[in-house]
């Protein structure tokens, strides 16, 4: 039993900007995991789960 | 001789929904159709989940009945080696968790090797007692279990029941890498999997998947590393970065691709029930 990959959900505290981040990435990103992309500050946490219908509004942050 | 690569599908799972991919396959026609599909494009095995009226996971012994009874009617030429899961449904208590391997017998079915939270929200409890009778009614039904292990700990809770007696060589596990609250991905971690493993239950056979972004690395490293492979929706809903997977049989075609590009050929049933020890 299992059920893809499961995301944190973030905004910026700077910007605004929404953004998320699959757990499964936690050891790429280390420290960072969970920093805006843009203004690299730590986000404010929103929800959390896998895939979510609204998933389009954020912006899902890559490792290198 | 070029090695033999047996490809699991895991077509529908106890959670992916209609709204996550309108291609996941709900209905025991939907699901029969869709194990057919993954069985002509290269799939030695199908692990079966169910699901109620409303989408979610149900161990529902009829539902079971109706789609393994749909395959076997509708297509009578698909020998595909059927996998059954005992976790379906977290709220299914034991009994009913094993109701439908006493009744349909399947060549195979799932056993997974310890309790973990789940999805950050809940339990999954696979307490000493359920493993124990899981254990010893798949030996008395002749079941093949399919050691689900989402992390070490799993393998190493399987050697012990192994000396117990409740398990029974060789054991064939499915590496669960990159879910929410088990091991992460990568080839790394697979490879840490794979030595405990063979340090704890030498002479197992073992397949594995990623969830995420870490499903094609482990594909490719299962191959290198001498695994076998499982693919479906029931893993992953995106074919690819912002790409909705077409269908279950979509994963396997890549994965026979990835197999034979690799140089090793695709197990059919027969070629996998040998590997695997069943029957």
């Amino acid at each position: 039993m299992t059920w893809g990959a499961f995301y944190l959900y973030y905004h910026c505290p700077k910007c605004g900007l929404k953004y998320e981040y699959a757990l499964d990435l936690l050891t790429e990103f280390g420290d960072t995991f969970g920093f805006c992309p843009k203004c690299s500050v730590m986000g404010i946490y929103e929800k959390e789960g896998p895939r979510q219908i609204d998933d389009a509004m954020y912006l899902e942050v890559e490792a290198d | 001789m070029a090695k033999k690569t047996i490809i699991t599908a895991a077509v529908t799972g106890a959670w992916p929904k209609k709204e996550n991919n309108p291609n996941v396959p709900i209905t025991p026609s939907e699901i029969a159709d869709d194990v057919y599909a993954c069985w002509k494009a290269g799939a030695a095995i199908a692990h079966l989940h169910m699901r109620d009226s409303d989408g979610n996971g149900t161990m529902s012994t009829e539902k079971f009945q109706e789609t393994t009874a749909l395959i076997k009617d509708r297509y009578p030429d698909c020998d595909i080696i059927i996998n059954l899961t005992t976790s379906g449904d977290i709220h299914a208590d034991d009994d009913l968790r094993l109701a439908h391997i006493e009744k349909l017998k399947p060549e195979m079915a799932s056993y997974d090797c310890g309790s973990m939270n789940w999805l950050h929200s809940g339990l999954f409890i696979n307490s000493p007692a359920f493993l124990e009778r899981c254990g010893n009614l798949f030996q008395k039904l002749h079941v093949k279990p399919e050691i689900e292990a989402f992390d070490p700990g799993m393998i190493a809770n399987a050697a012990y029941y192994l000396k117990k007696g409740v398990l029974k060589a060789p054991l064939h596990f499915q590496f669960c890498m990159g879910c929410a609250n088990g091991i992460t991905g990568s080839v790394k971690t697979l490879l840490f999997m794979k030595e405990t493993m063979e340090q704890l239950c030498p002479g197992s056979t073992w397949s594995c998947f990623g969830v995420g972004h870490s499903s094609m690395e482990i594909l490719y490293a299962a191959l290198a590393l001498g695994g076998h492979i499982r693919v479906g929706m029931e893993d992953n809903v995106m074919y690819a970065k912002g790409t909705l997977a077409d269908s279950n049989a979509q994963f396997v075609k890549r994965a026979v691709r990835v197999i034979e590009e690799y140089g090793n050929e695709t197990a059919t049933p027969d070629e996998a029930r040998q590997i695997l020890s069943l029957a």
